[in-house]
């Protein structure tokens, strides 16, 4: 159908109106350092300056956040969006950490080559992934990455590599530049890392609104259906995996520059069920939800340690059982279906409160 | 017959280790409607599949326009202007029905050409442009879904059980569609529905038990109660 190119002022205006609610979550996460300052009773200047304080270790928390969320909104578009069940996932973000962090420790490489490199070997891995798409699916296609990943993960802690990779202990002494130092630099590295994830999720929508990401909804909804329309799914699907690929990878080299030990754990399969688990809790398809479930993960594994310290892990587990037995489609997806239903529920709530109106209706 | 768009030749076909078809032959002849017939589990849709190359078939070949199919993979043989509308109104729940059209243009521009048409079909269709595919009724995703055939240049529509499960105003509706969209390309239809066939198709092939028995005129299978008991049950 024939629709009229709105004007480009127009345009702006409408998509700032359709992204009230993200727009908002962000602005509050760029104000967050200085919100827990003030509460905390910290000067704004001390925040400023890096001082350690209750302000810097919330930022520091809130930077794992933000890369788990781009890690988890990866993990969405090929699982959500294209619906390919990958077990091998966390080997995407554990090959952006070791391999941008033995390239700077070991080899003297500086940022630009390393990420260069990094995306190159990320198309690779996505390939290698897709290899076998073709012939195998569903659950056979899990067990084919999750046996891929674990090759790595053993590889890496392996002591023929302990020069490079620390074995079993980790990564350690990778030295981040000066002005990406997450120590010394903590509030530029949360606004970076905020930034990169807000990139990578508008990059998320970006593409899911593309044609290209159309087709991996439809090959996710009914492969058959669309073969039928004539499209080769595989190549969508490959697009797709390079494209997380790339993504994770990203974070994994984030949390290379965040963490002072990259732990061999980050290659496992608990880290890929980890990223299952936000995009599930989110709600998975959603793009929006991914975010939203790395940070209840984090925070709640964070802060239920800190106050159940050993039973932490058992409420832990019934937090998740509550989220699948109230919200099934995650909080975004079940929100979405929902909201109609929650809305006119409330409306009618809300309407004996209401006073009569004058003019209203005559019994 | 000489000018046939599609020619399935004594195919066999297998889902897993089960023979499901076991030598169905089907000439369709260029423009107008063909109908399978059959009783459930006769092996009709599973032609339409083979045809596709959904479910390759282990003998036999398919024919379109003067051309083998064989080995070729389900998104080449579709490109080649085979469009298919699948039974369960086989719609993309999560896209729009804009976006339902849209994916199915094989080139720029289909669906912006073929739109009068289509909405000419399917008024319902303009109307509900912008909506989710979940919020269309039965009827109307029916009715998308055969409109989803449309988008491309197609030069046959393989149509399965478009009457199942609709109102019979909404059946009414799809057989006028079907009737007019006819006259733009070659219809391959399954229905069940001996009352919606009979009055759709000119010539008909009958499926028993994964071989095609019969094949002749509509119009003198109507006639033959005999034929109609024997293979489609009571009529």
């Amino acid at each position: 159908m024939p629709t009229a190119t709105p004007s480009r002022g127009f345009a702006v205006r409408a998509w700032l109106r359709a992204n009230t609610g993200p727009l908002i979550v962000v602005g509050l996460l760029a104000l967050l350092p200085f919100a827990v300052a003030l509460i905390d009773g910290q000067p704004l200047a001390e925040v400023l300056a890096n001082q350690p304080g209750q302000a810097k270790f919330i930022q520091g928390l809130m930077i794992e956040v933000f890369i788990l969320a781009i890690f988890a909104l990866s993990y969405d578009l090929i699982f959500g969006i294209t619906g390919l069940l990958s077990f091998g996932h966390a080997m995407f973000f554990a090959v952006g950490a070791y391999l941008s962090g033995i390239m700077i420790k070991s080899f003297g490489w500086s940022l630009a080559p390393t990420l260069g490199l990094l995306a190159v070997v990320a198309v690779v891995q996505a390939l290698l992934f897709s290899v076998v798409l073709p012939r195998v699916q569903g659950v056979t296609f899990a067990l084919v990455t999750l046996g891929i990943a674990e090759v790595f993960h053993i590889v890496i802690q392996s002591r023929e590599l302990v020069g490079y990779t620390g074995a079993d202990v980790g990564l350690q002494g990778v030295i981040p530049p000066a002005f990406l130092s997450p120590a010394a630099q903590r509030l530029r590295f949360y606004f970076v890392a905020l930034g990169l994830a807000v990139l990578v999720y508008l990059l998320c929508r970006r593409f899911v609104d593309s044609p290209t990401g159309r087709v991996c909804i439809a090959t996710r909804e009914n492969e058959n259906r669309a073969l039928m329309l004539g499209y080769n799914t595989f190549y969508f699907k490959l697009t797709a995996m390079i494209i997380s690929s790339l993504l994770a990878s990203l974070a994994g080299f984030l949390h290379m520059l965040y963490q002072p030990i990259v732990s061999p754990g980050i290659a496992s399969l608990s880290y890929t069920v980890n990223a299952l688990l936000m995009v599930l809790v989110g709600g998975m398809g959603t793009l929006s939800g991914a975010p939203i479930g790395a940070a209840i993960l984090r925070l709640l594994t964070f802060y239920f340690d800190k106050w159940f310290g050993q039973s932490s892990g058992f409420i832990l587990g019934m937090v998740y059982v509550a989220l699948v037995l109230f919200l099934p489609y995650g909080i975004v997806g079940t929100w979405k279906l929902r909201r109609f239903a929650w809305r006119s529920g409330w409306a009618r709530l809300a309407q004996p409160l209401r006073p009569p109106s004058r003019d209203g209706e005559r019994l | 017959m000489p000018d046939a768009i599609l020619e399935v030749q004594e195919v066999h076909t297998f889902i897993g280790q089960f023979h499901i078809l076991q030598g169905v032959s089907v000439s369709v002849p260029r423009g107008g409607i063909v109908v399978l017939l059959g009783r459930n589990g006769a092996g009709k849709t599973t032609t339409l599949k083979t045809i596709l190359g959904l479910l390759p078939p282990r003998q036999g070949q398919v024919i379109f326009d003067g051309q083998s199919v064989q080995g070729r993979r389900s998104f080449d043989i579709a490109a080649l202007g085979i469009g298919f509308v699948p039974e369960h109104r086989a719609i993309f729940r999560s896209l729009s029905v804009a976006e339902n059209l849209k994916i199915a243009e094989r080139a720029r521009g289909d669906l912006d050409r073929k739109a009068d048409f289509i909405f000419g079909l399917f008024p319902d269709l303009k109307r509900l442009y912008r909506l989710p595919g979940n919020h269309l009724s039965g009827g109307q995703q029916q009715m998308l879904a055969v409109a989803r055939a449309l988008v491309p240049d197609n030069r046959l529509l393989l149509i399965d059980e478009p009457s199942e499960g609709l109102a019979p105003i909404i059946i009414e509706q799809m057989m006028h569609a079907i009737r007019q969209l006819s006259a733009e390309s070659t219809v391959l239809l399954v229905e069940q529905n001996f009352v919606v066939a009979s009055q759709l198709a000119e010539s008909y092939v009958i499926i028993e038990e994964g071989r095609s028995v019969q094949a002749g005129l509509m119009a003198d299978l109507v006639v033959d109660r005999e034929t109609i008991q024997r293979y489609l049950g009571a009529a």
